[in-house]
């Protein structure tokens, strides 16, 4: 009785979730954003899905209480959540308060060694925690250091060195200082990776690089070098690696750095050690929008800023669709934010993107505004799951996965983390069910694994029990065919 | 001696892969009824080990489900490896007639049927780790079918070594050959049949009209 009443509810309870499905298709669905919010499965095809962050208001210079932007080209919070935007169209920086509400100060120049310096196109603006503005001043060919006040201790150059090119040109677009006081300079026309500079502003070398990625082209050039002559190889050109476009910095003193390339894939976004080394290299990841959409090896996206926060959320700024792709410190796409457009919460010519604790901010060099999207419920429930699970409190992030799955039951991070947390239970039964709808095979294996062990634990006397009677059952009947058999055969 | 069932003799053939075919033709037994229900065992082998295999060691895309590739991978194939190994056959002074082809090549499939059927049970026990005895039975399934096939042509035309190779290459060609005449076809009747239907839409518009 029991079964049948099971069959019942399910078959009811499938009908009436079929129901309410073809009556809440797409057009029905009430969706505050301006854009189709969306996520992706396993399969890497997108599926509709809930908004982690909602675009709350933009704001322009005017309403900020100074003159309008133009082409803001980049925005940093300091660690007292105060907002500096390097305002690259009207040479100066802006320090607004930490709401983005009204305007602290306006810095258009500087005073160095008795000078007065101005700025001419700054593209990149940087804040340490011991206060000291970095600017990369793009058009005047140099970084300045300067206090809140405009004091400038350090301006920075282009490096007189045999490894640095002379004949290029010295156009710093962006700039990071590490807490020992070097600097890095971002220079879009060096594929070596960043600039990098002591304390005292002396060249030290190059960091960052990215790799060259070996794609049929380059592998084709590789071979005729090869049996090429020496005055041939003179009029060849080295395949080169993707510049970096832009960097941040997290709280560990690891840089991440992103690349607009669109005909290079590898190391678009990558976290470098000290060594230089691709900390995502050996993770199965693919940045930005799955390739299924578009069969051609071309990436579609296009990255021009990236930014940490002190959780270690990574944002990434694309500029080809305007979207922020969010992903967790181990590259788990957690959210897709904002699209092209007109409309709150869409962008004409992103440049710029900046995040704290439950807000991502995007400048746009076209609007002129900044847009401030603040994080749902949803949103905020991921966040914490996904941080509690990423420390390795899996049973504690139980409670936020169910939240999670209640609000969006498409959500494939929240099926793994439960899954992980009923292996760590020895709920193996459980663990399995929520694996295969996760689509894990490697969470299932290990559910299956533990399952395994426990019922072979359990009945180990009944299985041999069982085994040693077929196993004898078998012996006596093949023996009594042999006879019966050898009977016949005389 | 040798006065076996048909059931028999399939056992009899698989398990003696050098001599078994050479009796199975000395005796003039084998039964095409047999050989048909191997090649449906086949397709429903392909189906069961993509569909039923431990989720944990194999998942394919599961969205949409199309019967037509695992007809083509049985049916179309086995089809095609018996006309072509027939055709190039009868030109090589070969003895196999059509059917004995077939009963011959079908026998030969039964090692690796097994092994699909197999080591998708066998995956509901072994996790990822142990994956590597799956591997091992399906080599050892693979491995026994190719040695079984090779010596069914060799009996079935009564060739030697070297000729059983090169008429096994042959027939790979012609199975390509006939493989891409059907796509020719195909794709030709389909232009008919797009042509005829156009022209009945135009006609249905005049009398409309």
């Amino acid at each position: 009785m029991i079964f049948v009443q099971g069959w019942i509810k399910k078959i009811l309870t499938g009908l009436l979730s079929g129901v309410i499905i073809s009556a809440s298709s797409w057009g029905l669905v009430y969706a505050d954003e301006a854009y189709d919010v969306y996520n992706y499965d396993r399969w890497g095809e997108a599926i509709p899905s809930q908004a982690g962050y909602l675009a709350r208001f933009s704001v322009s210079g005017s309403e900020l209480g100074t003159d309008d932007f133009s082409s803001p080209g980049d925005i940093f919070i300091d660690h007292n959540g105060l907002f500096y935007i390097a305002d690259s169209g009207n040479n100066r920086i802006v320090i607004t308060d930490n709401g983005l509400k009204e305007v602290k100060n306006v810095i258009d120049n500087f005073t160095y060694k008795g000078k007065t310096l101005t700025l001419k196109n700054p593209q990149g603006i940087f804040v340490s925690d011991d206060d000291e503005i970095y600017i990369a001043d793009t058009d005047n060919s140099r970084v300045i250091r300067s206090d809140k006040n405009g004091n400038a201790d350090l301006v920075i150059e282009k490096p007189v060195s045999e490894l640095y090119p002379e004949n290029l040109t010295f156009l710093p677009q962006k700039v990071i200082a590490d807490k020992a006081g070097y600097v890095y300079v971002v220079v879009n026309n060096i594929t070596s990776g960043s600039v990098m500079y002591n304390k005292d502003g002396e060249f030290v070398g190059f960091y960052g690089a990215n790799r060259v990625e070996k794609t049929s082209k380059v592998l084709w050039k590789y071979f005729w070098k090869l049996i090429s002559a020496d005055n041939m190889k003179k009029y060849m050109k080295d395949s080169v690696p993707a510049p970096i476009t832009n960097f941040d910095i997290d709280n560990d003193g690891f840089i991440y750095t992103c690349s607009n390339s669109l005909t290079q894939e590898l190391d678009a976004i990558k976290k470098v050690n000290a060594a230089g080394y691709n900390l995502f290299a050996d993770i199965e990841v693919h940045f930005g929008d799955a390739p299924t959409a578009d069969y051609s090896n071309n990436p579609d996206n296009s990255y021009v800023d990236i930014d940490i926060n002190k959780d270690g959320l990574i944002s990434c700024l694309d500029y080809s669709t305007d979207r922020i792709f969010q992903y967790d410190e181990d590259c788990n796409l957690l959210f897709i934010v904002g699209s092209s457009g007109n409309q709150l919460g869409t962008f004409r010519q992103v440049s710029a993107v900046e995040s704290d604790d439950t807000c991502i901010y995007v400048a746009d060099s076209q609007k002129n505004t900044i847009t401030v999207f603040e994080e749902t419920v949803f949103g905020s429930i991921v966040h914490q799951a996904t941080k509690l699970y990423n420390d390795g409190y899996y049973e504690e992030a139980l409670d936020p996965w169910f939240e999670v799955l209640k609000r969006d039951g498409n959500y494939r991070r929240a099926y793994i983390g439960i899954a992980s947390a009923m292996i760590n239970n020895g709920n193996y039964d459980e663990a399995m069910k929520y694996a295969k709808l996760a689509d894990s095979q490697w969470q299932y294996n290990r559910a299956f694994e533990g399952w395994r062990t426990e019922f072979i634990n359990n009945y180990f006397g009944i299985i041999s029990l069982v085994l040693i009677i077929i196993a004898t059952m078998v012996l006596v009947i093949v023996r009594h065919i042999k006879k019966a058999k050898g009977g016949h055969r005389k | 001696m040798m006065d076996l069932s048909e059931k028999q003799w399939v056992r009899h053939t698989v398990f003696h892969p050098f001599e078994g075919y050479e009796d199975l033709r000395w005796k003039k037994a084998g039964s095409l009824k047999i050989s048909f229900l191997i090649i449906f065992l086949l397709f429903i082998a392909l189906i069961v080990n993509n569909r039923l295999y431990a989720f944990h060691l194999w998942n394919d895309y599961d969205k949409l489900f199309n019967i037509v590739p695992y007809i083509v991978r049985s049916v179309v194939f086995f089809g095609a490896w018996v006309i072509g190994n027939w055709s190039v056959c009868t030109l090589l002074d070969g003895e196999g007639t059509l059917r004995k082809i077939c009963i011959y090549s079908s026998y030969a499939l039964i090692p690796y049927i097994v092994m699909l059927y197999a080591t998708t049970i066998l995956s509901h026990f072994l996790v990822y780790d142990e994956g590597v005895f799956l591997t091992c039975i399906h080599y050892i399934g693979l491995g026994w079918t190719y040695i079984l096939m090779f010596n069914a042509i060799k009996s079935v035309h009564q060739y030697s070594f070297i000729k059983t190779a090169a008429a096994i290459f042959l027939t790979i060609v012609a199975m390509l050959i006939i493989m891409f005449l059907i796509v020719l076809l195909m794709s030709l009747f389909q232009k008919v049949i797009i042509f005829i239907y156009s022209i009945y839409t135009e006609i249905q518009y005049r009398i409309k009209v």
